[in-house]
């Protein structure tokens, strides 16, 4: 038991980095028009961010220290500085889409205005925040959001032609009916939401949390080949039941209640509750992540005492920087935008925002004053300059992608 | 030098002030292209189309008790607001021709008659969730019947719009 709740880091940052609220729509909104043509980009997105945490994951249990402390001693204030405003801007717009999520979902359940929903969703995440463990939050918050394996079951529920399913997989390429600048700006976001930034930060200072030594990187391993591939699995699961039954429908995604459908059509009223209290659970845990990750950036950078094994108290600038993060999201949130045109700018911005997180993780992964005998091996640098160059021209594409596209319509 | 100042203040205006013109001569000066309107009331039906068939799936999943009440609530309430999206593209639209001013006219009649439907619907999903309507509107079966109409209606002005 004890080495299943060792992989629940992994498996939260991982249900939060890929089924949070952006990419539960958006995955569906590719599902919808393009079928499963873009699932090439999940399993590139999967192998990237396995790449990039189990580095980020190795310096920590390593050195001792999170990453982003490193990054600011290795490469100065000025390169750490660029780095933070742009992760933190990233965080804030991410957070406040997932509270959003939250409120939806709950609309969702309950019929109950999601306005109304908001601040009770924000004063939620600032309450466990507060006053629970972080082992007991990333247990609960990952293993309820398992829940969301509903969406592979109702996928073999629905019994569809799985050959059609694999000939809209390969090879790759747009759908007749979609234009190609589209099909590119999808597979920009889908890769931005996979190796979003705040992944990284939380699971290397969640490593932390957990006191992770030398003795742990096999749990680190652990950690990143179940989590991220799981999180992957349920990204293409949802994206198939749109294209399954939302597709050929003609039915264009555009709010969180048409995702669950093909839910409710293959498994009913049980299987389509179990999944709502999984998207809760998926949303709710990337809020909590996005919420950490914009303390443990700015604490870590600033040099302030920091940690959820602390008492807050004895953290209390931390506590006070997420505090605000969560007041701005949910701020943003009353004046009524729409959190998931929130959720996909930010999407789009973490594919924008990209080098600024992994460049530096690569340079620490190969320091041995830092790593010793742990630095990057061969393979992994080389796979690891692979996918800078996938990373920045993933970062330049983004924004003339999405005026072109206005914004993938 | 001062000479010089003065001289690059007086061009700088000059670009300003000719800029400016351009920009408001441009918005004075734009139009849609007749293909540009119809593709508007194409892409407005499209999203009609969208709903409508959300609607179908959300009646039918809740008259088979596959779906509970509030998520049926929710979906229609989501769809109405997809549809009143696409009443707003097509209320505003400038049509520049005689073509796509039918087109338009004949986009909005369908939207309309969808939107008239998940009206309906939604009221009979706060009947079957235990409202009272007093008579309440029709069962799921007239219900459909309804959306089908209004769904071919949206397709035949797809159709004449140049959409799939």
């Amino acid at each position: 038991m004890k080495k299943v709740f060792a992989a629940a880091l992994g498996i939260l940052t991982a249900i939060g980095g890929f089924v949070d609220i952006g990419d539960l729509v958006t995955n569906a909104v590719v599902g919808s028009r393009f079928g499963m043509s873009l699932v090439w980009v999940v399993v590139v997105g999967v192998v990237g961010i396995c790449l990039f945490a189990s580095m980020a994951g190795r310096v920590t249990a390593v050195s001792g220290r999170a990453t982003f402390e490193i990054i600011r001693e290795r490469l100065g204030p000025r390169a750490a500085g660029a780095n933070l405003v742009a992760s933190f801007a990233i965080n804030l717009l991410t957070l406040t889409a997932e509270i959003g999520g939250i409120a939806l979902a709950l609309h969702l359940a309950s019929s109950v205005e999601p306005r109304l929903w908001i601040p009770v969703a924000g004063l939620a995440v600032w309450l466990v925040l507060w006053r629970v463990k972080f082992q007991i939050m990333e247990n609960v918050a990952g293993l309820m959001g398992l829940l969301l394996v509903g969406f592979a079951v109702a996928l073999f529920l629905l019994g569809p032609d799985w050959g059609e399913l694999l000939r809209q997989a390969v090879p790759p390429s747009p759908p007749g009916t979609e234009h190609p600048a589209s099909y590119w700006y999808y597979a920009v976001a889908l890769f931005g939401a996979a190796m979003t930034p705040y992944e990284v930060f939380f699971f290397s200072s969640g490593a932390v949390e957990e006191r992770w030594t030398a003795k742990d990187l096999s749990t680190n391993r652990v950690n990143v080949l179940v989590g991220f591939p799981l999180g992957g699995l349920l990204s293409v699961a949802i994206a198939a039941c749109a294209a399954v039954v939302l597709l050929p429908a003609g039915i264009e995604v555009s709010s969180l209640s048409q995702i669950v459908l093909p839910v409710a059509q293959a498994g009913g009223v049980l299987l389509l509750a179990l999944v709502i209290v999984g998207i809760v659970a998926a949303t709710f845990g990337a809020a909590l992540e996005t919420a950490l990750s914009s303390g443990y950036t700015v604490a870590q950078y600033l040099g302030w005492s920091w940690g959820k094994f602390r008492r807050p108290a004895r953290a209390a600038r931390f506590h006070l920087t997420m505090i605000v993060a969560l007041l701005l999201g949910v701020g943003i949130l009353m004046t009524s935008v729409d959190p998931i045109a929130v959720t996909e700018m930010s999407v789009v911005f973490s594919a924008v925002a990209l080098p600024l997180t992994y460049v530096p993780i690569l340079v620490v992964a190969n320091d041995p004053e830092y790593m010793g005998e742990h630095v990057n091996g061969r393979v992994v640098n080389a796979l690891g300059t692979v996918y800078l160059v996938i990373v920045v021209v993933a970062a330049v594409a983004a924004i003339p992608l999405m005026i072109a596209t206005g914004a993938g319509s | 030098m001062a000479g010089l100042r003065g001289l690059g203040r007086v061009v700088a205006g000059g670009v300003g002030g000719a800029l400016a013109l351009a920009a408001l001569g441009g918005c004075v000066a734009s139009r849609q292209e007749p293909g540009q309107a119809t593709a508007a009331v194409a892409d407005a039906l499209a999203e009609a189309g969208s709903a409508a068939q959300t609607t179908r799936i959300a009646v039918e999943l809740l008259s088979r008790g596959r779906l509970t009440g509030p998520v049926a609530d929710t979906t229609l309430l989501d769809q109405l607001r997809v549809l009143d999206d696409a009443d707003a593209a097509l209320t505003t639209l400038v049509p520049p021709d005689a073509a796509s001013s039918a087109h338009r006219a004949d986009g909005l009649a369908a939207v309309g008659d969808v939107t008239d439907v998940v009206v309906a619907a939604r009221e009979w999903v706060a009947v079957r969730s235990g409202g009272d309507l007093g008579a309440g509107p029709a069962g799921a079966g007239e219900l459909l019947d309804d959306l089908d109409q209004a769904a071919g209606a949206v397709d035949e002005a797809l159709a004449a719009a140049g959409g799939p």
